[in-house]
């Protein structure tokens, strides 16, 4: 009975850790992917553009605030505060990604990704990108999965 | 259950929202909210600086000219059919390799996708933009429009 209480406490301290570090990935790459966004929104603009995949007018507009959101959700992701919401945001924003380069691959728009780097000699967009996105998104489910709530500070959970 | 955290996903996008447009308005290389259009222009001869439009009968005048026309689309589009004398683009610092080899920066140069939809000419030509070159006509029309109107082909 005990030995099969503490087995199962073991088995939750993976699954905790497994979490903790699917955050930490996924707050690493989301500040690294703002910040070339944030200080070049002008490429960025014409990178979303290109892809063709937004009623015109709002790739300016969609470039000044994504990157900001971005930054703040990968800010939550690492420092434990509104983890849910952040997980939701970027459950979203992997789908949004992998739809919208998926549309522009099947239209045969050859572009450069802007995913992390906006400028010119970034990487193009392909099935690597797509990929890439899925794993992102997997570990955006394990964390929406997670049972306890570890390293989060708001809200407070008892 | 699972709740959806509304509240939270919503002050997320909220505080993104604030941040953006405030840092975007008081740096110096903000951007304008809405995008323009890139514009057609009327005329060619005045055009210097950022990339502008410009219609199937003004791109023909050019090819009458003389003037070098681009191909922004992959190699095997290409290769299976182009304007007529039209350069594939291929690696930007060759093509500015070659462009300098014949002609001035500020001399136009046309560049052309597939259609209007297609993204790539107007990147090539921001990107030529970036380097320095001064003239840059983008054909929106395009090779699909250009093939239909019967004009030289290759």
């Amino acid at each position: 009975m005990e030995k099969g209480r503490i087995s199962h406490r073991m088995s939750q301290d993976i699954k905790n850790a497994v979490v903790l570090l699917c955050r930490i990935i996924l707050g690493i790459m989301f500040i690294y992917a703002s910040l070339d966004k944030i200080t070049h929104p002008e490429e960025f603009a014409k990178q979303i553009g290109y892809y063709k995949a937004l009623p015109f007018g709002l790739e300016n507009l969609v470039a000044i605030v994504l990157p900001w959101l971005e930054l703040i959700i990968g800010i939550c992701f690492l420092a434990g505060i509104f983890v849910d919401g952040a997980t939701l945001l970027s459950i979203m924003m992997m789908i949004g990604f992998i739809l919208i380069i998926s549309q522009a691959l099947l239209r045969g728009i050859d572009i450069s990704c802007g995913c992390f780097k906006v400028s010119a000699d970034g990487e193009n967009i392909g099935l690597t990108t797509i990929i890439r996105d899925i794993i992102f998104l997997v570990m955006s489910f394990v964390v929406l999965n997670r049972q306890e709530r570890k390293f989060e500070f708001l809200p407070k959970y008892d | 259950m699972f709740r959806v955290p509304l509240n939270q996903m919503l002050a997320l996008i909220l505080v993104s929202f604030v941040v953006g447009i405030i840092s975007n308005s008081i740096r110096s290389d903000g951007i304008s909210i809405f995008a323009k259009e890139i514009e057609v222009s009327e005329n060619i001869d005045d055009v210097f600086g950022e990339p502008v439009a410009i219609t199937l009968s003004q791109a023909k005048r050019l090819f009458d000219q003389g003037v070098v026309f681009v191909d922004a689309r992959d190699d095997e589009y290409f290769a299976n059919g182009h304007i007529k004398n039209a350069w594939n683009s291929g690696f930007l610092m060759e093509l500015m390799f070659k462009l300098d080899s014949l002609q001035s920066r500020n001399d136009p140069v046309v560049v052309y996708c597939s259609e209007d939809e297609c993204g790539s000419s107007e990147e090539l030509a921001y990107d030529l933009y970036n380097e320095g070159f001064n003239k840059l006509l983008v054909f929106k029309g395009g090779w699909i429009e250009w093939k239909k109107a019967g004009y030289p082909i290759e």
